[in-house]
């Protein structure tokens, strides 16, 4: 294997030990090689050729989040995020990706045609195995063990995604789009909803990025770097067309990989580089715009004495960590519920998802999100807002499993709320 | 190591011993940035499992190495002749803490601030602050005798050890010391364990002092004009007979790779800073930072910047802890030294140093505890010219003999590994190694205990 970008990156690290003080995983785990410092190691040694057993550096690779705390912690500044997504695309390259994801990354997720077929097939099959139980953000249904999904819960799909619900030529064109994502347009058509209307509350003309790629970020952590490349060059093709002022996202992680994991694929002599620059120049969180739009200032005010401190938020450590962005959501909430909202005990601990995470390892991904909801429940919190679709995947799922009284929302649900009661 | 070997440390491990090319690839480093490959990695739980694999070791012959995090600047942990890395991380556990007799009884795998945190809940204070202490772990600390920033007041390491137990290299398990403040029963081999980086024994339970915590505090920031009128307000500090719980300073070539940081904005001419810090009862803080102050302009300082919350004090801490992530700006690749003079003969260190700079034409950057004369000289090197590395071997030689020749150590607080083993007889002389040996072989005859450190005929010298 070789890469001497890796290389580079690399070789910023001094070993000192101070990513085991943040790392998500570290407690779980209790050995080095679940730090930043022992994969960081272990990419080395591949890279010089000591390593020859890919197969093992892939799953060590594999065991991590990618919730960037030790990036931040950092003294060096060393980049462990694309470290690890460009080890694992290497390693990748060599031992080959599963044939469901290469499916998945490849052909569904780039395409909107794709993904609708795909959310109506899953719907079904939902119906057919699982069993229901309600919850405090709606229906889930619970998968039997015998599925190998170890009593994991998903959200009920609904029929009809958001975008397929805007009627012809509506949010046709505007000077500012919205980035639905995936699962705020497949699996929480409500958010997506909930976003465009809390958005055009700003007097702005709102258009709906109809013929969107994914964002790419499954396939990016998956080590699919051509798969995520062929979302990104879509996605910045067809951007760059639409020509708005500003690109919304609900969705952090998606926000993530449109202001950096896009410059990691998409690098200075990329033939596209200069439109992915400029699409991405005018990307930013769901908060921020409501923020400088002015729509929080035109709330009403909340209802006093209601549910006071009931409602707390849940940092996404892509759009509160990597992106800074966690004052902005927390302005917004005070000016959507006011009393209603307040610091809830842990906000800022990763919530256990992510991604593909989840999906190899259930058991501790549950065990870390089921403590994340449980400090924030003991500490009075009924409900986790947030504004991240990942987050909120685990955190229903988490609540389902541990308390299913507690609610799961986007902040744009609340904001939508607020507008509800002018 | 054969079959056999694993098969036995397995019966006594199970499934946390580890034997992958990965798992022990991320036990072969340490901050050091040498690399050793162990043969197996093994977590143990107890003191029980620790003694079956010393005694197993001892029947094979095969090294033992404990680790702590593995965070080191002298390569104390590195498993440089193979062996087995037991990792004290699983054995973590705080056991009592007793507010009656202020005493902490701990695993040492604990991690340093996780132990001062829990015994701030309860109004006490372990004092030692090394500055890997988010996760560096206390068995660590006492093996390699951890100092830090508030050890010109406090202390170190070995001043807060009361008792330990340990498995020694025989794989006899002694417990050594008391758990009250006097005891003198015999030779102090608590504090011979302390600081002896893993080579005498394996610590697997500490019994630790604690006092009061402090309530208040108040840091100061003066800026200097020159290293010499810096290092003469130290002086004139301690002259006051104020004691301050750390005194850092920062020299030109410090400041200079600071400077840029735009929130600090320094004083042009500075060149020298100063961090004093004042702990204690709320009124005696207020005199003492009064005092530090009036010292600091009497020496001559540009500006003295003060804070007493938190908040400002942090701030000032800043520029203190802004600095080894610059240091890296200089060059990547960080020789990091340790030294301590007596504090009247900083001046001239400093003065030294940035003459070696210019002869040996090195970027040297110096910075460190000057309370108790500890400087940190990071020697910083592009890693790629052999010349210049030839350069920094030297300078770094200079550096010791002009240490000891002042009246100073050569380690203050990172202990000696193979990092310094070729520097130890200049220090401690040809029977003071000569006795340390003696000693060794009597904990570990047969040369079981972290083999390869502290002394030179067996150190892998490696840069």
């Amino acid at each position: 294997m070789r890469d001497d970008e890796l290389r580079a990156l690399t070789g910023a690290c001094a070993k000192c030990g101070t990513c085991r003080t943040v790392c998500t995983l570290y407690p779980e785990r209790k050995a080095e090689i679940s730090v930043a410092r022992g994969k960081i190691a272990l990419i080395d040694a591949a890279l010089e050729g000591r390593d020859g057993n890919l197969d093992a550096v892939q799953e060590a690779l594999s065991d991590c989040l990618l919730c960037g705390r030790c990036e931040r912690a950092c003294p060096n500044q060393v980049l462990v995020e694309e470290i690890i997504m460009k080890g694992r695309a290497d390693v990748a390259r060599k031992i080959g990706i599963p044939a469901w994801k290469q499916a998945l990354f490849g052909k569904v997720m780039p395409s909107p045609r794709g993904r609708d077929a795909a959310r109506a097939a899953a719907s079904a099959a939902q119906k057919l195995f699982a069993k229901k139980i309600p919850t405090g953000s709606g229906l889930h249904y619970r998968f039997p063990e015998a599925f190998g999904l170890a009593g994991r819960t998903v959200p009920k799909l609904p029929a009809r995604g958001f975008v397929e619900s805007l009627k012809p030529g509506e949010a046709a064109t505007g000077d500012v789009m919205l980035f639905v994502g995936c699962v705020f347009d497949h699996v929480f058509p409500k958010v997506g909803r909930a976003s465009y209307e809390s958005m055009k509350a700003s007097g702005r003309s709102i258009a709906v990025f109809r013929d969107a790629a994914c964002c790419g970020l499954p396939a990016m952590v998956s080590g699919d770097r051509e798969s995520a490349l062929r979302c990104a060059e879509e996605n910045v093709r067809r951007l760059r067309a639409a020509e708005a002022e500003k690109i919304v996202f609900p969705c952090g992680s998606c926000l993530l990989m449109f202001k950096r994991n896009f410059f990691s694929l998409i690098p200075e002599k990329h033939p596209l580089r200069e439109d992915a620059v400029r699409v991405s120049d005018r990307c930013e969180d769901y908060a921020s715009f409501i923020l400088e739009t002015g729509v929080v200032s035109r709330l009403p005010d909340p209802p006093e004495g209601e549910k006071v401190g009931e409602i707390g938020y849940h940092d996404p450590c892509h759009l509160s960590g990597t992106l800074g962005k966690g004052a902005e959501a927390r302005e917004v909430l005070e000016g959507a519920v006011g009393s209603g909202f307040a610091e809830m005990k842990g906000a800022d601990l990763c919530c256990g998802y992510g991604g593909t995470f989840n999906v190899r390892d259930y058991d501790t991904s549950a065990r870390i999100g089921e403590n994340k909801v449980s400090l924030a429940a003991g500490g009075g919190t009924r409900r986790i807002s947030t504004a991240c679709s990942g987050c909120i995947l685990q955190l229903r799922d988490m609540a389902a499993r541990t308390d299913p009284s507690l609610e799961i929302v986007h902040i744009a649900e609340l904001v939508a709320g607020a507008l509800s009661r002018r | 190591m054969n079959e056999k070997v694993i098969s036995a440390l397995r019966e006594i491990y199970g499934e946390r011993l580890k034997t992958s090319l990965e798992d022990r690839i991320c036990y072969s480093y340490d901050a050091t940035g040498k690399e050793f490959l162990p043969d197996a990695v093994a977590y143990p739980l107890n003191a029980e499992e620790v003694r079956r694999t010393v005694l197993l070791a001892n029947e094979h012959r095969f090294p033992v190495v404990p680790r702590g995090a593995g965070s080191g600047f002298s390569g104390g942990s590195l498993p440089v002749r193979g062996g087995v890395v037991l990792s004290t991380e699983r054995m973590d556990r705080i056991l009592s803490i007793d507010t009656e007799n202020l005493v902490a009884v701990l695993e040492p795998g604990v991690v340093t601030e996780t132990l001062k945190e829990e015994v701030k809940k309860k109004g006490l204070f372990y004092p030692p602050d090394p500055a890997s202490l988010k996760f560096c772990t206390i068995g660590g600390n006492l093996a390699e005798c951890a100092g830090g920033m508030c050890a010109v007041k406090y202390g170190v390491t070995r001043d807060y050890v009361l008792g330990l137990e340990a498995v020694l290299g025989t794989g006899e398990l002694v417990r050594t010391g008391v758990s009250t403040v006097k005891g003198v029963v015999g030779y102090d081999l608590t504090r011979m364990l302390v600081g002896s980086e893993g080579t005498l024994g394996i610590i697997t339970r500490a019994t630790l002092r604690l006092v009061p915590l402090p309530e208040f505090a108040a840091t100061l920031l003066a800026f200097f004009p020159t290293n010499e009128m810096g290092a003469k307000a130290v002086a004139g500090i301690v002259e006051e007979r104020i004691t301050p719980c750390a005194m850092e300073l920062m020299d030109r070539t410090a400041v200079d790779c600071v400077r840029q940081s735009a929130d600090l904005s320094l004083p042009d001419e500075t060149g020298c800073a100063l961090l004093i810090e004042v702990d204690g009862q709320e009124a005696t803080v207020a005199r003492e930072a009064d005092r530090v102050e009036g010292a600091c302009r009497r020496f001559g300082a540009l500006e003295v910047r003060r804070a007493a919350d938190a908040a400002g004090r942090d701030k000032l801490w800043a520029l203190r802890r802004s600095i080894s992530p610059a240091v890296r700006k200089v060059n990547p690749v960080k020789i990091n030294e340790d030294i301590v003079v007596p504090r009247s003969r900083l001046a001239e260190m400093f003065a030294f140093l940035s003459g070696l700079a210019e002869r040996k034409s090195l970027k040297i950057v110096n910075f460190g505890h000057a309370g108790d004369g500890n400087i940190h000289v990071n020697v910083m090197i592009s890693g790629k010219d052999e010349d210049e590395r030839r350069r920094a071997e030297e300078a770094v030689e200079e550096v010791f003999r002009k240490t000891v020749e002042l009246g100073g150590t050569i380690s203050g607080e990172h202990g000696i590994g193979i990092a310094k083993a070729p520097y130890m007889e200049m220090e401690v002389g040809p029977l003071g190694v000569s006795v340390m040996k003696r000693l060794k072989s009597c904990f570990d005859p047969n040369g079981i205990l972290n083999p390869g450190k502290i002394f030179l005929e067996e150190a892998a010298v490696r840069r």
